[in-house]
């Protein structure tokens, strides 16, 4: 199976753990990284699973890179039907009031544009001073297991 | 033979420039070398002490030394130690990463008098950095923070929150200010103006028992497109009358004058940069947060008048610069690590050009290996640290220089 990693990210732990998510995943899945900031949503692949990364920036928005992503979805609103995602949110509960916006509204946008959620949306709290891949890669697993039930 | 890179700082700048060049240049022997005996620089000793999911970042650095291969090389300051030009000439490539370390001041009579405090330097006592070993901060009941910028905002709320906000941070508990009952903010520019994030706004809104108010006769512009403004009167508006502390913003007001008697400040003189208006604001202690400039051991003003290329980080043949070094003091460690991706491109084809004859690390290691730390020294530290937490903090770190090169030879005995 293929899947699309895409990350948004400020300071680099998002693409980070789409480096361990790609590891955990093992040889099993065909998978590429990218950058939210480098994709076209027009791009995205109806062959490929996609499993997004992001962390929530300034009042509750996505990382500044991956903000024109974003807005271009909420401007043009595409059909993405046919495509099929899970998100991981990175938050920092110090900020509690716009814990995990950013891949909450992400979430909310790209279902409205018709694209299928797969899965909870997995959430990490940097301030609960657990590693993010102790969370991430059961939830990455849980995910890819999902899809194999659905192909069988 | 491969390129030898050496990288002077172990901050998130220098960490950063690290991860780009491993990335492009997998061979490369990378060294990054450090004045401190251990790693992290700001994250470790300038990002607040109860924002440790920011902290978190260093999960990112700490692979580059167990996994990617970058070597760590502590307790060396260049330009103290050795010289830039004897590093230059061990290695293909230097980078500075050494940001900027002092607080600027404010330039005005009387700041010469006592209690008079720089936020970098409380930030450093806040979080137990050597250098503050010998620091004790007189603050008082009222203190006056100068400054509308998040730098600000982290010693105003340091200052205000009680102990229970401190529950899992590794701020150290004899440094909680309950004796603090007064936070004046006095900011140049008009408060709907300040450069506060609204989360941090929104962070000082949640800490219990804190009244925020505005100065008698100063108001808030109101503007729903501003967001910092829209913070700050959800902010005003939410009183907690029960309050034991309080903060009070003073908007678009300048300095004109520390006072004081006995050669302590005991208030500030102002004036109001619109009505003109003079006031005086009785304070025990006065915190600066106006900027920060530079100190280090390299001269940076020539440095900077020399460089070939420094939008590019380029100094010269084979030295670069990034970070706060580089850019002044501006931008977070996002826009720093961006800005650090950009010069490693400058250092990646410098280094395509240049066939390497240099020695690197070895020649460092041969000269200063009986007083440098390593990485493994590190890791015994964050574990004294991490065992000494106790239940209520995540870690207590060791205050003094002596202390953790003590502990640190006794570690290495120990193996």
């Amino acid at each position: 199976m293929k899947i699309g990693l895409l990350y948004g990210t400020e300071t680099g732990n998002a693409e980070l753990l789409c480096d361990d998510i790609e590891e955990a995943l093992g040889s099993g899945f065909e998978c590429d990284i990218a950058d939210l900031g480098d994709t076209d949503h027009a791009d995205l692949d109806p062959s490929k699973f996609y499993i997004i990364v992001t962390s929530t920036y300034g009042n509750g928005d996505l990382p500044t890179t991956a903000a024109p992503f974003y807005d271009t979805l909420a401007e043009q609103k595409p059909d993405l039907s046919g495509i099929r995602f899970a998100i991981f949110g990175l938050g920092d509960m110090v900020f509690d009031e716009t814990y995990n916006q950013g891949s909450e509204r992400l979430a909310k946008l790209l279902v409205e544009c018709g694209a299928q959620m797969v899965g909870e949306r997995g959430l990490h709290d940097a301030s609960s001073g657990e590693p993010p891949e102790d969370l991430a890669l059961p939830w990455a697993r849980s995910i890819v297991s999902l899809l194999s039930v659905e192909a069988a | 033979m491969s390129h030898k890179i050496a990288i002077i700082g172990a901050g998130p700048a220098g960490c950063y420039v690290a991860q780009s060049l491993v990335k492009a240049s997998p061979d490369a022997e990378i060294t990054i070398i450090e004045r401190l005996p251990t790693p992290y620089g700001l994250i470790r000793y300038g990002v607040a002490a109860d924002h440790q999911g920011t902290k978190g970042v260093s999960r990112q650095f700490s692979r580059l030394f167990e996994r990617q291969g970058v070597n760590f090389i502590g307790n060396l300051e260049v330009g103290k130690d050795i010289s830039l030009e004897e590093l230059q000439n061990c290695m293909d490539a230097v980078v500075i990463a050494t940001g900027l370390y002092a607080d600027r001041e404010i330039d005005v009579q009387g700041n010469d008098l006592k209690n008079i405090y720089g936020a970098g330097e409380i930030s450093r006592f806040w979080n137990a950095h050597p250098d503050s070993e010998l620091f004790q901060p007189s603050l008082g009941k009222t203190v006056a923070v100068f400054g509308n910028g998040n730098v600000a905002m982290d010693i105003i709320r340091l200052l205000a929150k009680p102990e229970s906000g401190f529950e899992g941070s590794d701020f150290n508990p004899s440094h909680v200010n309950d004796q603090v009952s007064k936070i004046h903010v006095i900011g140049r520019s008009p408060l709907e103006h300040a450069k506060f994030d609204p989360v941090l706004i929104h962070e000082l809104k949640d800490i219990e028992g804190l009244n925020c108010s505005l100065a008698q006769g100063d108001f808030l512009a109101s503007s729903q497109d501003n967001p910092t403004a829209v913070a700050l009167a959800e902010l005003l508006e939410s009183q907690d009358q029960s309050g034991s502390k309080e903060v009070v913003f003073h908007s678009g007001w300048q300095v004109e004058a520390f006072c004081g008697g006995k050669g302590c400040v005991n208030s500030v003189l102002v004036r109001n940069s619109g009505s003109n208006d003079v006031k005086t604001i009785e304070c025990d202690s006065v915190i600066t947060a106006i900027g920060f400039e530079d100190s280090g051991t390299l001269d940076r003003d020539m440095i900077l008048s020399e460089a070939e290329g420094a939008e590019d980080g380029i100094i010269s043949q084979g030295t670069f610069m990034t970070g706060w070094f580089k850019r002044g003091p501006s931008g977070t460690i996002p826009e720093n690590r961006t800005d650090s991706q950009k010069v490693a491109k400058s250092i990646i084809s410098w280094l395509e050009s240049t066939v390497s004859d240099k020695p690197g690390k070895a020649a460092i290691l041969e000269q200063f290996g009986h007083r440098i730390t390593s990485y493994e020294d590190w890791l015994a530290i964050d574990r004294i640290e991490t065992r000494f937490g106790g239940e209520k903090r995540c870690r207590q770190k060791i205050s003094s220089w002596k202390t953790m090169m003590a502990a640190i030879e006794q570690q290495r005995n120990a193996v």
